[in-house]
């Protein structure tokens, strides 16, 4: 610091680094850092481009397809659908009555020709029953055949519009000319189902009285539904417009999912999404004690040799193929919780003995196996995170190690233990080879009147049904494209959780 | 402020105490795996004064007011030596001593205010809580008695629910002496209380730790000459682990006996 600094001793000016191609090092290097940036975030933008235009321009279609439906009477078809489909119930469970009976007779030790001698006024009625679904059978027929071939060609879409416009018409006229034949059908079926519930035979014990009992309230039910399928029938409007909204609302909201290859396909999200809900649930509901328990354990009480053996032991979960996991769910877990359940020790569970060895509750417990790591590992994380003088002043303050634990330590923690299990979540929620291997697959809203036994009923998820129908379909058709709608919602799904995760995350760095 | 006379003759030996002494410590080696970081302390503490820790970085102040109230259990590879540290006669070192019960009773006050991030009332109120104490009233009237205490509560008795990470660092570092207070320590040890605090803040601290000595005993760790000198009443230099040289404040400060020590207080100290 002597002399005054000399023009061309100090070195301002900026040296050239080496070129390679025209440009500099440091540029190059820069250039490769960020573009893999951009390439990240690019292919994220196209995959989420791609699954929206694909998903999205499922409703237009769904809207027109409803349209068709609707204009070449089909609809109509599925309201005497509807009223046959109840009719079958009731004669399913009179059936059951029957079966009950015989059962029970035969614990009592009768003979064959006993029972059938006591059970024979049941099976009259039962074949009476069977008699009066015949005409609303055939009726069914006839309008389905009046309708098919309408419907086939709109879809077709081969006709211009007049022509199509002409073939409707006369469908919904042929139809109406039907109304009056469905009226004297339902009528008759009033006075027969009057006439069947006076003839019941009487029964012998409290079970088989109450299901007697049951099921002339249900046969009464119905007969005063019978005027309400009239009244929808006269409601039903054969030319009113489907709204995009409509569309939009019967997949969202719809209760069926079913693919009909030659007829008429109904996409409703409502059995795959509470089927994903539930099986997360379940998972959840295991994962969240598993995983947070085994965190404050290893982080809190352990000895370090525990620690060292259990993070490990339990990060390697991660490492097990999830078509491992789903394996063992099929061969060992489902088959041990099915054999568990018909254990007589357990009869006082209501519900059990379970009949499905693959439920949601097989692939909720497999779920909740994958999803423990990553609740583990972050919430033990966010409980290392808390500022170890916390700790000694809360021993200090004369608390013990539980106490400081509680009170303390995961309180602190607690925003980060939430995002780890909002993360957990989104990770079980989106997980497709377990729950196509162990799920059940069967596509039904779970049915909530159970109780606690909907957790051991078969169902399908978002994740299962795009894995498994992907396959099949043809690019560009309607099914193709619910598929993608389907997986718009599981990403929206994700994307939401994923973002609160996050915003939590943020929230208790700032704490800190 | 008014000056502390400390009229006692100086007690470099233990074994006879003048007044009630409260903590003894007698031949104490502690050592941090391979690093004897106490050697062979002799120290006795008289029941409510104060007494300040006085040396240079390094030279083991913090390790023992850590010892006094066992904080070093937590240490791994920490162990003593040799040597017994007594307090109101008891050994805490034995093996029937409740930890817990001696925290409670040497309550330990840290370098870096860290309040808990709960509302100032629970904060004071932690350490009853965890005693179990549930009663509403009893609770309020701790929690305002130890912030009259802590000089804080006309600073804060409008906002007790509010987070105790809004207030000012030096409100802060009250608000962990009246959470010490709250427990009803009879020793509170504090570890440079005041290092991270401006001058204004300093002297209320030093002004309540001269109100605090009416009940209780202090133990205080400075690297601030004037500090120790302005609020205790003993003050021992250590040096390398060693406890160089332990008297009346004013004769440490004003006719240091060691070389060492006169180099330190005067500043000359390397
Ligand atoms: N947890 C520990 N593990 C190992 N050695 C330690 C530990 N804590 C302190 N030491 C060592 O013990 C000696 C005394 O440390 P101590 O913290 O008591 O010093 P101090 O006098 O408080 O210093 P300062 O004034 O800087 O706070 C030092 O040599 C330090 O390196
Ligand atoms: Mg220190």
């Amino acid at each position: 610091m002597s002399k005054a600094p000399q023009q061309d001793r100090l070195k301002l000016r900026r040296s050239k680094s080496r070129q390679w191609l025209g440009f500099d090092t440091q540029r190059l290097l820069k250039l490769f850092f960020g573009g893999n940036a951009v390439i990240a975030v690019i292919v994220l933008l196209l995959i989420t481009f791609f699954l929206f235009r694909e998903g999205l321009s499922f409703f237009p279609q769904y809207q027109k397809n409803m349209e068709q439906y609707r204009r070449s009477g089909m609809e109509f078809t599925s309201l005497v659908n509807e009223e046959h489909e109840r009719f079958n119930q009731l004669f399913r469970s009179l059936v059951d009555i029957r079966k009950l009976q015989i059962e029970q007779l035969t614990a009592q030790g009768l003979s064959h020709e006993e029972i059938a001698q006591a059970s024979a006024a049941l099976r009259e009625r039962i074949y009476a029953f069977s008699e009066l679904a015949v005409p609303l059978r055939n009726y069914q027929r006839d309008v389905r055949n009046i309708t098919r071939d309408t419907y086939a060609l709109a879809q077709a879409d081969l006709e211009d519009e007049a022509t199509m416009a002409q073939h409707y018409d006369n469908t919904i006229a042929a139809l109406r000319a039907t109304f009056s034949t469905y009226e004297e059908i339902n009528r008759q079926l009033v006075g027969s189902i009057e006439a069947q519930l006076a003839l019941m035979p009487d029964f012998e014990g409290t079970g088989l009285q109450a299901r007697a009992k049951d099921f002339r309230q249900d046969a009464e039910q119905f007969i005063v539904s019978l005027p309400t399928y009239q009244a929808r029938l006269t409601a039903w409007q054969p030319v009113k417009e489907v709204s995009l909204w409509e569309a939009i609302a019967s997949f969202l909201f719809g209760r069926e999912w079913i693919i009909n290859n030659d007829g008429h396909s109904s996409y409703g999200l409502l059995p795959l999404l509470t089927g994903s809900l539930l099986v997360t649930g379940i998972a959840i509901t295991l994962a969240i004690p598993l995983g947070v328990g085994a965190a404050i354990y290893t982080n809190q009480m352990a000895l370090r040799g525990e620690a060292n053996f259990i993070k490990p032991f339990i990060e390697f979960i991660t490492a097990i193929p999830s078509v491992v996991i789903g394996f063992f769910g099929i061969t060992v877990f489902g088959s041990a919780i099915r054999w568990l359940s018909q254990q007589s020790a357990l009869d006082w569970l209501p519900f059990f003995p379970i009949t499905e060895r693959l439920n949601a509750f097989t692939a909720g417990c497999l779920l909740a196996l994958m999803a423990v790591p990553t609740i583990f590992t972050l919430s033990e994380e966010a409980l290392n995170r808390v500022p170890k003088i916390y700790k000694e002043t809360s021993l200090a303050l004369g608390a013990n190690r539980f106490q400081t634990t509680m009170r303390i330590i995961v309180p602190t923690a607690l925003s980060g233990i939430i995002s780890a299990v909002l993360l957990g979540i989104g990770r079980v929620i989106g997980e497709t080879m377990v729950v196509l291997l162990c799920a059940g697959n069967r596509i039904q809203i779970p049915q909530l009147s159970e109780g606690v036994g909907v957790v051991f009923e078969p169902v399908h998820t978002m994740t299962g049904i795009i894995a498994q129908e992907m396959g099949e379909v043809a690019q560009g058709s309607m099914h193709y494209r619910a598929l993608f709608c389907v997986g718009i919602v599981l990403f929206v799904l994700t994307l939401l959780i994923n973002y609160i995760a996050q915003k939590l995350f943020q929230h208790e760095r700032v704490g800190d | 402020m008014e000056n502390p006379t400390p009229q006692h003759p100086h007690e470099t030996d233990p074994d006879t105490p003048e007044r009630s002494t409260i903590i003894e410590i007698e031949g104490f080696n502690f050592y941090y795996g391979q690093t004897h970081a106490l050697k062979d302390i002799n120290l006795t503490v008289e029941d409510n004064s104060v007494t300040a820790l006085i040396g240079p970085s390094g030279c083991g102040k913090t390790t023992l007011l850590r010892c006094l109230n066992r904080m070093n259990d937590l240490t791994e590879d920490a162990r003593i030596d040799s040597g017994k540290i007594l307090i109101n006669g008891y050994n805490i070192y034995d093996k029937d001593v409740d930890v817990i019960e001696l925290r409670k009773k040497v309550g330990m006050v840290f370098q870096k205010s860290n309040p808990f991030p709960k509302s100032i009332y629970d904060n004071i109120a932690y350490g009853l809580r965890i005693q179990g104490i549930r009663s509403r009233s009893k609770l309020n009237e701790a929690v305002e008695n130890c912030l009259r205490a802590a000089a804080l509560w006309d600073e804060v008795k409008d906002r007790l629910n509010d987070n105790a990470m809004m207030l000012s660092g030096g409100q802060q570092q009250r608000l962990c002496i009246a959470r010490a207070l709250a427990v009803e320590p009879e020793i509170l040890l504090m570890d440079e209380p005041c290092s991270a605090l401006d001058p204004v803040a300093t002297s209320k601290v030093e002004e309540l730790i001269h109100s605090l000595k009416e009940d209780y005993t202090i133990v205080i760790v400075t690297h601030n000459m004037q500090q120790a000198a302005r609020v205790s009443d003993h003050t021992a230099f250590f040096y390398l682990g060693r406890l160089v040289e332990y008297n009346v404040t004013e004769a440490i400060f004003m006719n240091p006996k060691d070389p060492q020590t006169e180099a330190y207080v005067s500043g000359r100290f390397g």
